[in-house]
């Protein structure tokens, strides 16, 4: 049967109210950057030994939270799985909106935003930055082009092949931002190749949840029906991810622990007092990954949508405190220099960094650039069908 | 639209040319005595080459001096700050300050200019 | 050359720069107008080596200081800590075995594959055909990836605004920095400032390739060190005596 799709009103007071609260928060973001730019980057917690801080946190969890979000609509065109159809359009704009909130805090971020013109213009093709430069544009491309052939009806026919193009696409952009941190050989903190797909279990992971809250938030707040049928299907495959991430967590530090060279980085995870330590357990391990997957696979909680949407929330902090852990844990200890010999003065103590006010606002001004693309977007364009009540999202399903 | 192009390439035009013929209002303590001297042709053959190819001249020589090592002083920027720079109560103004020998033309165009976020903007030599 | 410009100089030197390349070009070698003339070549690889063995601390601090002098960083005034520049600095080791405390300059090492090139999506950083290892202030958007990159912590970001340059060394807001071994000095025939400030024969600077240099003929005959060497970087900084 066919999905009817259809603009949201966007008239009422809570949508204003939406707007104008998101608009807050970009605007705090515009000033801080205003602010950071003008003074120069002595304002914020950054410095040379942590030379990215709380912004790219942010910039990097968005950019990898987009890629993940157009899983729904690979699943859909790629494996063909008739129910996630419907919210295909949807998971291709989230996935363009959050890149868009990523990017924006990346860049401007910069040393030197004024001079973007010179990334686009001078490439170095040794670089995975660079790379990322084309991956991301090519990113923006191809969704579009995706979403246009699911918009318009003479296209319908090629969205299967867009579709397969973005999925391929989007892996190799998630594995271009792990290779990032991947290929740093200087740093033991990051250096290895199992940064690719460990990211791409995040994007999955980190996508989904958004998809799930802005998802069920739109349908909550324009009362359109939305069944079980979907939920239930999404809540299952975010527990298949979050446990994926898990394993390449432990993975990776199982890795790390067992080089001899790594110890001292794994041990800052595993040993010490630090802040990094405490965010892992309880940040990153409990909270963003054993609570979710016990809050979806716990039949008390079946069926419930407010565990799911708490769980989904819980996957996302979860997911910013292990971009933090990563990024900014892995600066903070010191490059292994003088293999057998210990640093007394002059370089070697673990570096504390404290977040200053512009950079966490700038950061969440980037998912507030995200969601805020969401809401106008799904107001003037249809992005989101009439109804996903059980009988129409799975005619074959018995009530 | 064929009109608004041919009212900017008029306007970009005259801003050129902004300052030919008439000397420069502020042209820095060396210039001005290399001019009263009758030298300043040594230097700039022709003040409408200089005037429209300086941001190339500076192009071309950064590249040189900084990736190839190649050190003349023709076309240097610390060159041209050391002859056009102003002094007053002993002590040097920076060439990108308001109406001085940067800024006059650079402000009365409208075009930026990003040398001196690190360059320096007055001769090192105390006076 | 080093001397302040002054107007009569300036006038001379750029007819007598000229006259210079064409000497060159018929067939009469001027070094000194060579030297400024031409592009720096594959021919050399500009190198230092550093005894740690015959270098006292203060020797150390003396280099740091020397560095600043010449290149004039350290006098930020907003930025703290860890965001103070820093292009070469003393690091006391002590080997977790026999207990020796070794104190060392540590600065850009000036890789002959470096991470820092690599890395850097416009290529801002690069290498000289001579080895030098350089940020291009001009092309540095301030992404600090190379800072990411780099094994031996040698780059700084300029966090502040900054004014009254040295001439030589042109700095500023929102851009990465880090020893460029002093190339306006090795350009015209001199050697880096740190180098410079050592009495002894605590840092010899020099043209690795070059039989007949002190560089070269030293490393033949002692033992000497590449830091992180397990990299394959083949750094242009040695040490000896670590």
């Amino acid at each position: 049967m066919n999905i009817r799709y259809q603009q949201i009103q966007g008239r009422s007071l809570g949508f204003y109210a939406l707007v104008a609260g998101l608009g807050v928060f970009i605007l705090a973001a515009l000033g801080s950057v205003y602010y950071m730019e003008h003074n120069g980057h002595f304002v914020t917690g950054m410095n040379n030994r942590i030379v990215w801080g709380l912004p790219h946190v942010f910039a990097l969890f968005l950019i990898i939270a987009a890629s993940g979000a157009l899983n729904v609509a690979s699943i859909a065109s790629v494996f063909q799985k008739k129910l996630y159809k419907p919210l295909s359009r949807l998971s291709g704009l989230v996935a363009l909106a959050l890149l868009a909130g990523g990017l924006m805090v990346l860049v401007l971020d910069l040393g030197r935003p004024d001079r973007l013109i010179v990334a686009m213009t001078e490439y170095n093709f040794k670089s995975i930055f660079a790379w990322n430069i084309i991956l991301y544009n090519g990113f923006f491309v191809i969704v579009a082009v995706y979403l246009w052939m699911m918009f318009e009806r003479r296209m319908n026919k090629f969205s299967r092949k867009a579709g397969i193009a973005a999925f391929i696409w989007r892996l190799i952009l998630t594995t271009g931002t792990g290779s990032i941190f991947g290929l740093l050989v200087a740093r033991h903190a990051y250096d290895a190749m199992i940064m690719a797909p460990k990211f791409i279990a995040m994007s999955f992971s980190f996508g989904l949840a958004f998809f799930i809250l802005i998802l069920m938030a739109s349908y909550k707040w324009s009362e359109r029906p939305l069944g079980d049928v979907v939920l239930n299907r999404l809540r299952n495959l975010l527990g298949v991810f979050v446990a994926a991430v898990l394993y390449f967590v432990i993975v990776f530090h199982i890795g790390n622990i067992y080089l001899a060279e790594n110890k001292n980085v794994a041990m800052l995870l595993f040993n010490t007092n630090s802040i990094y330590t405490n965010l892992f357990w309880y940040g990153q391990i409990l909270l963003g990954s054993l609570v979710p997957l016990l809050l979806i696979y716990h039949p008390v909680f079946k069926g419930n949508r407010s565990v799911l949407g708490l769980a989904s929330l819980l996957v996302l902090i979860g997911g910013i405190v292990q971009m933090y852990v990563l990024i900014i844990g892995g600066q903070a200890y010191p490059l292994e220099m003088f293999p057998g010999k210990e640093i007394l003065e002059g370089y070697g103590e673990l570096v504390i960094y404290q977040a200053s006010l512009p950079e966490m606002l700038l950061g969440v001004g980037g998912v507030a650039v995200a969601l805020i693309a969401v809401v106008f977007l799904i107001k003037f364009l249809p992005f989101l069908p009439e109804s996903l009540a059980d009988k129409v999202a799975d005619p074959h399903h018995k009530a | 639209m064929n009109r608004l192009l041919i009212i900017l390439l008029a306007l970009s035009y005259t801003s050129v040319f902004a300052y030919s013929g008439e000397g420069h209002i502020n042209l820095g303590d060396k210039a001005s005595e290399l001019e009263d001297e009758g030298k300043s042709r040594d230097i700039h053959p022709s003040l409408s080459e200089i005037r429209k190819m300086h941001p190339e001249f500076l192009l071309h020589k950064r590249d040189k001096t900084l990736r190839q090592g190649v050190r003349t002083k023709r076309d240097s920027l610390k060159a041209c700050v050391n002859c056009h720079s102003t002094s007053k109560d002993g002590e040097y103004i920076p060439v990108n300050a308001p109406d001085q020998f940067c800024s006059t033309c650079h402000q009365k165009v409208g075009v930026s200019l990003d040398c001196f976020s690190c360059h320096r903007t007055t001769p090192q030599e105390d006076l | 050359m080093s001397k302040k410009l002054n107007r009569r100089d300036f006038i001379k030197s750029t007819t007598a720069s000229t006259a210079g390349v064409a000497t060159i070009a018929s067939g009469i070698s001027l070094t000194t107008f060579a030297v400024n003339d031409n592009p720096v070549t594959k021919e050399k690889r500009w190198g230092m080596l550093v005894d740690i063995n015959q270098l006292s601390e203060s020797d150390i601090d003396n280099m740091v200081n020397a560095c600043q002098e010449e290149n004039g960083w350290g006098n930020e005034t907003h930025s703290t800590g860890h965001q103070k520049p820093s292009w070469i600095k003393k690091i006391k080791v002590k080997d977790r075995a026999t207990g020796k405390i070794d104190s060392l300059p540590m600065m850009c090492q000036h890789c002959e594959q470096p991470p820092c090139v690599d890395v850097c999506p416009t290529n801002a950083s690069m290498r000289r055909e001579d080895g030098v290892v350089l940020v291009d202030k001009h092309l540095c958007i301030g992404c600090r990836y190379c800072m990411m990159a780099c094994p031996y912590d040698a780059r700084s970001f300029v966090h502040e605004n900054l004014s009254n340059q040295k001439e030589h060394m042109p700095r500023g807001k929102g851009t990465v920095e880090s020893c460029t071994l002093c190339v306006h000095r090795v350009d015209k025939g001199g050697v880096p400032a740190c180098a410079e400030a050592v009495s002894g024969e605590g840092v010899i600077f020099g043209d690795l390739y070059d039989a007949d240099s002190k560089i070269n003929q030293t490393l033949k005959k002692i033992q000497s060190t590449q830091i992180r060497a397990d990299l394959n970087l083949n750094t242009g900084v040695r040490y000896s005596g670590i």
